[in-house]
This record gives C-alpha cells, sequence and structure tokens, in this order.
C-alpha cells in the first residue's frame, strides 16, 4: 500500500473537493477543506517537499482557513446547509463521487487504454526514488530559488495579492 | 471611487495585460490574465447598482472558468513536453482546450453569450475598456499559439463568430449591445485568417480598437446609450452626426474608408490560400454587420428621427472633455490610402 499511497491520498483529495464543491454550507466546506488541505499535505511529502507540507499546514490551514473559519461562523445561518439536508447538493456529491470511482476503476485496469490520457495501470501514480539527489534538497533549492532567479514572480504575485485586497474592499465598500 | 485607488485599479488592469503579452512563461501568462480579471471588476462596477453587480459576476464567471480551462492546457501541454515556455503549443489535446478558453475569453461562438449582457449592464466608459483592451490579451495568445492551432475549430468559430455577430445585432436597439454584437463579429474576422497570417490579425485588431474607441466616444460624447436617444444628437452637436455616419461606416468595412482595409486583407489571404468559399461567405455575412450600422446612421445623421416636440430639445449637460476623438476620427476613416505601408510588415 505504501508504494501507491499518493494515488489513494489523489483520491481522497478529490473526494474532498467534490465535497465542498457540491456547495453545503460554507463551514462544511471549509471542514472539507482541512481535510484536502492536510492531504494535500501528504502528497507534496511524498515527493520529499516536507517544507512545502510544513507550509500548508501553517500558512494556508493555519493562517487562511482560520480567519475564513471566523469569517463564516460570523455570517453563518441557523441551519447550514449539510450535503444531505438537501437533494441537489446530495445528488451533486453522489456524481462527483460516481465520476470519481469511475476514473479510479479505469486507472487500475493496467492495460494501456488512452481516452484523453493515457494511463498504464497504478504504475505511474508510484514514486521512483532515484536517490540521485542526495546531497541537497530538491524543493529547499526551489524555495531559494524563487526570491533570487524568480524574483519578477515575487512581485507579480505580492502585487496581485495587494491590489486583491483593494478590490474586495472597493467591491464590498457599496456607494 | 478614490482617484488613488482607481488609478491603482486601472493600472493593475494595464500591467496584467502588459505580463500577458511579455512573458515567455506559463504560468507567468496565467497570472497575467487572473491579475487583469480581478483588477478589472472593480472598474466594471464603477456605478452602485443591481446591472452591473449582475454584469461583473457573469463576466468574472465566464472568465475564470476560462482561466481554469487555459491552465489545464497548460498543465496537459508540460505533462507532454515538459516545459513551460510559450512556444507552440505540442500536444492536439492541449492546443484545442486553449483554443477554446481563449475563444470564451474573446467571447467567440459558441462563448460569446457573456458579450452582450455584461457590455449591456455596466457604464459606457468600463464597456469601452471591456470591448477594446480586454481584447488585447487573449489575441497576442492567439497570435504566439497560433502555428499550432487546430484549424476546423478555429474557423468554425470564427465563421459562426461572425454569423452571431451579424444576426444578433440586428434586433438591438441598445448602443451597446450593438457594440457587443459588432466585437463578436469583428473577433470572427480576425480569428479567420489568424492560421494563415497573423499579423493581419494584428491589423485587424488595431483598426477595430481604433474605430470602437472612436464609436464609443461619440456615444459618451452625446451621452446616448439608446438609438433614440442617440437619433437626437443632431440638437446637440450637429457635427457628431457626420462623425456618427462615417465612423459607423468605416465599421460596416466600406471601401473609401479605413474600416475596409482588414477586410480586403483578410479575404485577399484568404483566396491566396485557396479557399474561396470561405471569404465569400464572411464578405456576405459582414453585410449584415453593415445593415445595423446603417440603420444607425439612418436615424441619426440621415434623418431627424420622428419624436414628439419636447423632446427635441436634448438636455445639454457641460461638454465632457473626450480624449483624442478627433485623431480617432481621423485615423478610423482616412487610413485607407496607407495600405501599401503594410509591407514593412514582413
Amino acid at each position: 500500500m505504501m508504494t501507491y499511497i499518493v494515488f489513494i491520498l489523489s483520491v481522497i483529495f478529490v473526494v474532498s473537493f467534490v465535497g465542498f464543491s457540491s456547495k453545503p454550507s460554507p463551514i462544511y466546506g471549509g471542514l472539507v477543506l482541512i481535510v484536502s488541505g492536510g492531504v494535500g499535505c501528504g502528497i507534496i511529502m511524498n515527493f520529499g517537499g516536507s517544507f512545502l507540507g510544513l507550509m500548508v499546514f501553517l500558512i494556508y490551514l493555519g493562517g487562511m482557513l482560520v480567519v475564513f473559519g471566523y469569517t463564516t461562523a460570523m455570517a453563518t445561518e441557523q441551519y447550514p446547509e449539510v450535503w444531505v439536508s438537501n437533494t441537489t447538493v446530495m445528488g451533486v456529491f453522489l456524481l462527483g463521487l460516481l465520476m470519481e470511482v469511475m476514473l479510479v476503476l479505469y486507472v487500475l485496469k493496467s492495460e494501456e487504454v488512452g481516452v484523453v490520457f493515457k494511463f498504464s495501470g497504478v504504475g505511474d501514480w508510484a514514486i521512483y526514488d532515484t536517490g540521485d539527489s542526495g546531497v541537497f534538497s530538491e524543493e529547499i533549492m526551489g524555495v531559494a530559488a524563487l526570491y533570487s532567479y524568480g524574483a519578477w514572480v515575487v512581485i507579480v504575485t505580492g502585487w496581485s495579492l495587494f491590489v486583491g485586497v483593494l478590490v474586495i474592499l472597493e467591491v464590498t465598500r457599496g456607494d | 471611487m478614490n482617484p488613488l485607488i482607481f488609478t491603482t485599479i486601472l493600472m493593475t488592469v494595464l500591467l496584467g495585460t502588459m505580463i500577458v503579452m511579455m512573458s515567455s512563461h506559463w504560468l507567468m501568462i496565467w497570472i497575467g490574465f487572473e491579475m487583469n480579471l480581478l483588477a478589472i471588476i472593480p472598474i466594471l462596477m464603477k456605478k452602485y447598482n443591481p446591472r452591473t453587480m449582475e454584469a461583473s459576476t457573469k463576466y468574472f464567471l465566464t472568465q475564470a472558468t476560462a482561466s481554469m480551462l487555459l491552465m489545464m492546457a497548460i498543465i496537459i501541454n508540460l505533462m507532454h513536453s515538459g516545459q513551460w515556455t510559450i512556444t507552440k503549443v505540442f500536444n492536439p489535446t492541449a492546443s484545442i482546450i486553449m483554443t477554446s478558453a481563449l475563444a470564451m475569453k474573446l467571447g467567440l461562438t459558441p462563448f460569446h453569450f457573456w458579450v452582450p449582457e455584461v457590455t449591456q449592464g455596466i457604464s459606457l466608459t468600463s464597456g469601452l475598456i471591456l470591448l477594446t483592451w480586454q481584447k488585447l490579451a487573449p489575441m497576442s495568445i492567439l497570435y504566439q499559439i497560433s502555428p499550432s492551432i487546430n484549424l476546423n475549430i478555429l474557423l468554425t468559430m470564427a465563421v459562426l463568430s461572425i454569423l452571431v455577430g451579424g444576426w444578433g445585432g440586428l434586433n438591438q436597439t441598445q448602443l451597446r449591445k450593438i457594440m457587443a454584437y459588432s466585437s463578436i463579429a469583428h473577433m470572427g474576422w480576425m480569428t479567420a485568417v489568424l492560421a494563415y497570417n497573423p499579423t493581419l490579425t494584428m491589423l485587424n485588431m488595431l483598426i477595430y480598437i481604433m474605430m470602437t474607441l472612436t464609436m464609443f466616444m461619440l456615444f459618451i460624447h452625446s451621452s446616448s446609450t439608446t438609438t433614440l436617444s442617440l437619433s437626437h444628437t443632431w440638437n446637440k452637436t450637429p457635427l457628431t452626426t457626420t462623425l456618427i455616419l462615417i465612423t459607423l461606416l468605416s465599421m460596416g468595412g466600406l471601401p473609401p474608408l479605413s474600416g475596409f482595409m482588414p477586410k480586403w486583407m483578410i479575404i485577399q489571404e484568404l483566396t491566396k490560400n485557396n479557399s474561396i468559399i470561405l471569404p465569400t461567405l464572411m464578405a456576405i455575412m459582414a453585410l449584415l454587420n453593415l445593415y445595423f450600422y446603417m440603420r444607425l446612421t439612418y436615424s441619426t445623421s440621415l434623418t431627424m428621427f420622428p419624436s414628439t416636440n419636447n423632446m427635441k430639445m436634448k438636455w445639454q449637460f457641460e461638454t465632457k472633455r473626450i480624449t483624442f476623438l478627433p485623431p480617432l476620427i481621423v485615423m478610423s476613416s482616412l487610413l485607407l490610402p496607407l495600405t501599401p505601408m503594410l509591407s514593412i510588415l514582413d
């Protein structure tokens, strides 16, 4: 099972995305986001990115999602919608689950079947550790490269975040 | 809106498009599109009423979907070619998805449904930015991936856009919806020649932007958003009726005016590539466009529209200062003799 852990985690990832895309109340969406954040962290760590996984937990779950949870708690209604309370929500959730199950069965067929993508069995998803890059960790070097060669990316994303706040304030300000 | 914030947000719209046009890494291009989309939402919502809110929401939803499709195409391209530089797209699936995403951003058929509704819901100046500046970024990406676009899909979308732009605009009296359908039709002309000679796409884009700028500025000058209101401009500034006549006929593609130049070049380029039926169809369908432009000129400049006596006086607001209107009018009507200059583009 450990060889195919990335595949299993990715299935849980997609299922939790389906869980909040079927639009229950935001509180339950936030709950499912926590699960998907944790599972996403697991996927990243399996590729050797322990620093990025930690950042997911700290910044994404512990920073942004906490703020989201507080604001949702302030704006919530008396009987928030769960997945089973509304037929539409449950229908969409089941549809998403069904499509994921079909995809999983399709991946698990060990011959190469090509519809849009060619999956050649679950072997595609196993991580092969070549053991080459043992001198330095790739993802720490990637983070370092972001702040040296990728300075333009930092400027652009920083500016986008700043303008994002401005835009949100403008839109919600009203007259 | 606070002028400082408004300037910042407007500059971010410009920055977003610049990033899209300048970048060589697919992720930066996607970031540029998102920055552009994010920053134009408050510009579309400058006046706070339910119509602008609804129009901005529709715009945001369609453009966000298009950005998601673009990201998927980028990742499929990455999976099959292993690199992020923007050159031709190596995988047919990625190419088709990317073309659809960019067509959604431009408003080509079958993704054109948002254009009239969004343009109608926002103010004239915001509509101006939406129909001119926002077309630059997706068109620049289409230009860069043009060697690898699936020709069937591109030409189908182009011809259908010209058709929809012509037929859809026939039943409209609201000026913003007319300009929206005109935009759909012009995008169709631009993408039809994309696979054969992308330079002509850029030429058409340039002339289309000039003409649309002129039209919108003339509408802003006479503060009119309906045909009825436009037909009273003879009362306010009789000169603008002549200018509206000239510019509208130029948009329709009539010969001595500069709007004829892109259509002529496009038809010539298509026939050089041995497709005869397609440019014939396109030219015939451009007549639909010409019909509703002619209807506008008929009610505005050629006749005095019937109205009751007390409606004949248009209330004179303080004259708005319209930037660059005279040069724009000159450029959108008199550029045809400069066509031989196109040889420098080789």
